[in-house]
This record gives structure tokens, C-alpha cells and sequence, in this order.
């Protein structure tokens, strides 16, 4: 297992982002789905050892990240996009990736042409050495994302990464995401519904800080059947019964009248 | 369209044979033509800190030079104003400590563009920062060294102000690299600082001792030059065990 987290817990003053949330994956891509608020994000940052959590036991690549040498160990192995890329806008996107392959301590020798690999995997080729400030959105987030795989990571996150994508680019990323999860844990935080059912083989759904459904994208499907629950996809239907009974059972009414808007 | 697509429909030879990866050979030219390649400055960093991550984010971030400039001009220009004010040397009494919020301040989430990002790296964000403080403050302070020879007013500036700060710098590198904790470097440095501010303030009776007094400027630059020694040698030993 690559990613074991048990009964993990995170506050920011008061609110509790995440509550006791537990999860073990290996390698495969995982779809972190819930609305804003769920605690999708904190849960991503601490997986990426941004934040410790409050309570609870994390072990990401068979090492605790709670010590200085095994947390190094693991950042040199991980690969993650924030949600909010923060970049430098005088690097061009070859000097952006390069400057993060080296602070994850690639060798030198190796980093010119991983660089050069995860620019191309992303499609930003034609523009390698452009300025990021001159980049759209959606470069942007193609150039965040080529800075998380440069080092070939073992656990991959990613939150939000099809945010800004056109629809072409977010199928390639798709492709590219069933790519990488054939070797790493890929785990991807997103409110898309549509792209967990394209490229994830498991999914976990999070409200209010716990993850309210864990299985397989045609479970959650299975969950919206004959429900009437909102939504124009079945996968969307899935997602909304599962977090109206969630909002139901935290309220005390029936699931009809706690409302399934995502 | 990528370039590799243009070099592929542009270049690709009827006769290429089939046995040639064009990927593979794009790859090569790509990562030769995008790469920056360390200039003479940042390799000179990478031996000295046995870190090619720490000598890139020592010389590589340029849009955060607005930031020091102000943060360095208002310190300044306040500790100036204060000082003549009041006849005592504020801004070096206070420098060390207010320059090391203000840095970490610049670096840390409020400003820093990447900050989030650099939270995940390897290489610690805050072992950057400390190395940036101290490469700054010693840049600053042979820069005043030299001003010295040619003038009285650079002197007091320069071994009141800017040595003091480089100790009190290389001192926090060193117990950083040595603990393994940059925010036990930082506290340590801190720490020193006003120590030194108060124990010579209690063996002179002048609140301004630390700063003004000659005898004290050796032992600044002994601990300088010893702070960047440790940490140079804990980054060796860091880097061989972990």
C-alpha cells in the first residue's frame, strides 16, 4: 500500500476540515470526489506533508512522514499540484519545471531530459521556453502538472488538475492519468464527476470533512439507480444519492428533503 | 501542435530508418535546448552546498527581488529615522531580528508565489531561506568590508550592523543543518542575538554594547566564518545519510 491513512483528523481553528478519515491505496488512479468544503484539499495536503494532521496515523510509501528523514524520502518520491499553482512568472515553463526537479533532488545529469519528457507528456513542447507569465490557465495548470511528474513519482496528487483544460486537453490528461496510475498511486481531488469515471479505477466520495462512499466508480453509479436523484450522467446520479443520504443521515431527514445539490 | 511535431513533419527524412525512435531523439534535442544549464555562480553554490536544489533557489528567483528591495529599504529607512531620532543605533540593534521576520515573512505564504509547492520539495523551504539570508547578509557585509577602507561612516555601518547579522545568520544555518530543523535554526539564532544584547548590555551598562563595541567585532566574524563551516559540513553529512 502506498497510501494508508487511518482515522486521520485536521483542524484550522474551528473549523474540522477533515474528521476521522481512513483510506488505503496502492497503485491505480483514485478519485477524491466531493463538494467544495469537503475537506478534499486538506486531505490532499496532507498526504503531500504540507500539513500534519491533528490526530491520526499516515504512512505514505511505507514510511511515516513525521520524521524529517522519511518525509524526505517521500517528497523525493512525490509528485503534487496544488490548487493554487503559485509560480514564478519571470521562469519560462522549462525553468519552472527544471527548478522543481531539483528541489526534489533529482541527479543533475538526469534532469535536463526528464524536464524536456514531462513538458512533452503534457503537450507544452511548443512552448517550453515561454515565460509563465504569458501562459493561459490552461497551460498553466499543464505546466503545474509537468513539474509533479518530472520525477516520475511514485504518489501522484493532484487537486483539481483539469481546472482551466479544454475539452480536448482534459481527455489527453485523461489518457495520461491511466498512464501513470499503471505504475503509481495517482490520487486526484476534483468535484468533475465525469473525470473520475473516465481515467479512476477506485473513488471515495468526502462530505463534511469523512469520506461518505469508497469503491469503484460503477458502485457509486449502482448507488444513484432508481433514486431520481439530480443529475445528467448516471455517475453524476451516484454521486448526488450517496450525498443526499450523507447530508440526510447527518440532519436527521429524509434524503428527499436534505437536497442533492453537489 | 508540439514542436516535436514540427520537427517530426519537418525533418523526418523519407529515408529515415525504422529502427530510429524520433521521440527518443526529440527528447535528447529538447532537453539539451530547453535546459538552463547552472551558470558559473550557481555551480560555485551547488559545490559549496553540496545541493545543485539549494544553489537554484539561491540564485534562481528573480520575482522576489522587488520584495527584498522594499522590505530592505523600509527597514532601513525606519531604523535610520529612529536612530538619529533618538542617538541610539536601533537599526542595528534590532536589524538581525527584524530582517529575519521580514525574510521569512517574503518567503512564506503571504508573498512567496510558490510557497505551497516548495511546502512538498526535498529540499526544505526554510533550509533555502536560511541559506538566501545568509548568502545576502555576507554578500552585504564584504561589500561593506571593502566600503570600509575608503570610509569611517561605512565602518561603524559595516561591523555594528552587517557583521552582526551575518553571525547571527550563519549561526542559525549552522544549528539548522546540524538539528535538522530549520525552525530549531532559527530560534537558536534568535536566541543568541539577544542574549548577546543583553549579557554585554548587563557587562557595560549600554544597551547598545552589542553593536558598538570594537572588541566584539572578532568574535562576530569567528562565529561567522565557523556557522558557515558547520553547516557546510553537516549539509555533506546530511546529504551522505539521509
Amino acid at each position: 500500500m502506498n497510501v494508508e491513512i487511518s482515522d486521520v483528523t485536521r483542524r484550522f481553528g474551528r473549523t474540522q476540515a477533515v474528521a476521522g478519515v481512513s483510506l488505503r491505496t496502492g497503485p491505480g488512479v483514485f478519485g477524491l470526489l466531493g463538494p467544495n468544503g469537503a475537506g478534499k484539499t486538506t486531505l490532499l495536503r496532507m498526504m503531500a506533508t504540507v500539513v500534519p494532521p491533528n490526530s491520526g496515523q499516515v504512512r505514505l510509501l511505507g514510511r511515516d512522514p513525521g520524521g524529517y528523514g522519511p518525509r524526505k524520502e517521500i517528497r523525493r518520491r512525490l509528485g503534487y499540484l496544488p490548487q493554487n499553482l503559485g509560480y514564478y512568472p519571470g521562469f519560462t515553463v522549462a525553468q519552472f519545471v527544471e527548478y522543481f526537479a531539483l528541489l526534489k533532488e533529482m541527479p543533475p545529469g538526469r534532469v535536463p531530459e526528464a524536464v524536456a519528457t514531462a513538458i512533452e507528456r503534457v503537450d507544452l513542447g511548443g512552448k517550453a521556453r515561454a515565460k509563465l507569465r504569458t501562459l493561459s490557465g490552461g497551460m498553466l495548470r499543464r505546466a503545474g502538472i509537468a513539474q509533479a511528474i518530472v520525477n516520475e513519482p511514485e504518489l501522484l496528487l493532484l487537486d483539481e488538475p483539469t481546472a482551466g483544460l479544454d475539452p480536448e486537453q482534459r481527455v489527453a490528461f485523461r489518457g495520461l492519468l491511466r498512464d501513470l496510475g499503471e505504475k503509481a498511486t495517482v490520487i486526484v481531488s476534483t468535484h468533475l464527476v465525469e473525470d473520475v469515471g473516465a481515467a479512476c479505477a477506485q473513488v471515495a466520495l468526502m462530505n463534511d470533512g469523512k469520506i461518505v462512499f469508497q469503491g469503484t466508480p460503477g458502485e457509486l453509479t449502482a448507488r444513484g439507480e432508481g433514486t431520481g436523484a439530480a443529475g445528467d450522467a448516471p455517475l453524476e446520479r451516484g454521486y448526488s444519492a450517496v450525498l443526499a443520504a450523507a447530508r440526510s443521515a447527518r440532519s436527521g431527514r429524509p434524503a428527499g428533503t436534505a437536497g442533492t445539490a453537489a | 501542435m508540439t514542436s516535436r511535431d514540427e520537427i517530426t513533419r519537418d525533418s523526418q527524412p523519407r529515408e529515415c530508418p525504422p529502427d530510429v525512435d524520433l521521440d527518443r531523439v526529440w527528447l535528447g534535442v529538447a532537453a539539451q535546448v530547453w535546459s538552463r544549464g547552472p551558470g558559473r555562480a550557481e555551480r560555485l553554490a551547488a559545490r559549496a552546498l553540496r545541493s545543485p536544489g539549494l544553489a537554484r533557489a539561491l540564485v534562481c528567483t528573480p520575482s522576489l527581488l522587488l520584495g527584498w528591495v522594499i522590505a530592505s529599504a523600509v527597514v532601513l529607512a525606519a531604523g535610520t529615522f529612529a536612530t538619529l531620532g533618538t542617538g541610539t543605533p536601533y537599526v542595528a540593534l534590532f536589524a538581525p531580528a527584524v530582517a529575519g521576520a521580514g525574510i521569512a515573512y517574503a518567503y512564506g505564504p503571504g508573498i512567496d508565489p510558490a510557497w505551497e509547492l516548495s511546502q512538498s520539495m526535498a529540499v526544505s523551504d526554510r533550509m533555502v531561506l536560511l541559506v538566501r539570508v545568509l548568502a545576502v547578509f555576507a554578500v552585504n557585509a564584504a561589500l561593506g568590508l571593502t566600503a570600509s577602507a575608503a570610509s569611517g561612516a561605512a565602518a561603524a555601518v559595516t561591523f555594528g550592523w552587517l557583521v552582526p547579522m551575518t553571525a547571527v545568520s550563519a549561526l542559525t544555518l549552522a544549528a539548522a543543518t546540524v538539528t535538522r530543523s530549520p525552525v530549531a535554526g532559527a530560534a537558536t539564532g534568535l536566541a543568541a542575538w539577544a542574549i548577546t544584547v543583553l549579557s554585554v548590555h548587563s557587562a557595560a551598562g549600554q544597551v547598545t554594547a552589542a553593536v558598538s563595541s570594537p572588541s566584539l567585532v572578532l568574535p562576530y566574524l569567528a562565529v561567522a566564518v565557523a556557522g558557515s563551516v558547520i553547516a557546510w559540513l553537516a549539509t555533506g553529512r546530511q546529504k551522505g545519510t539521509s
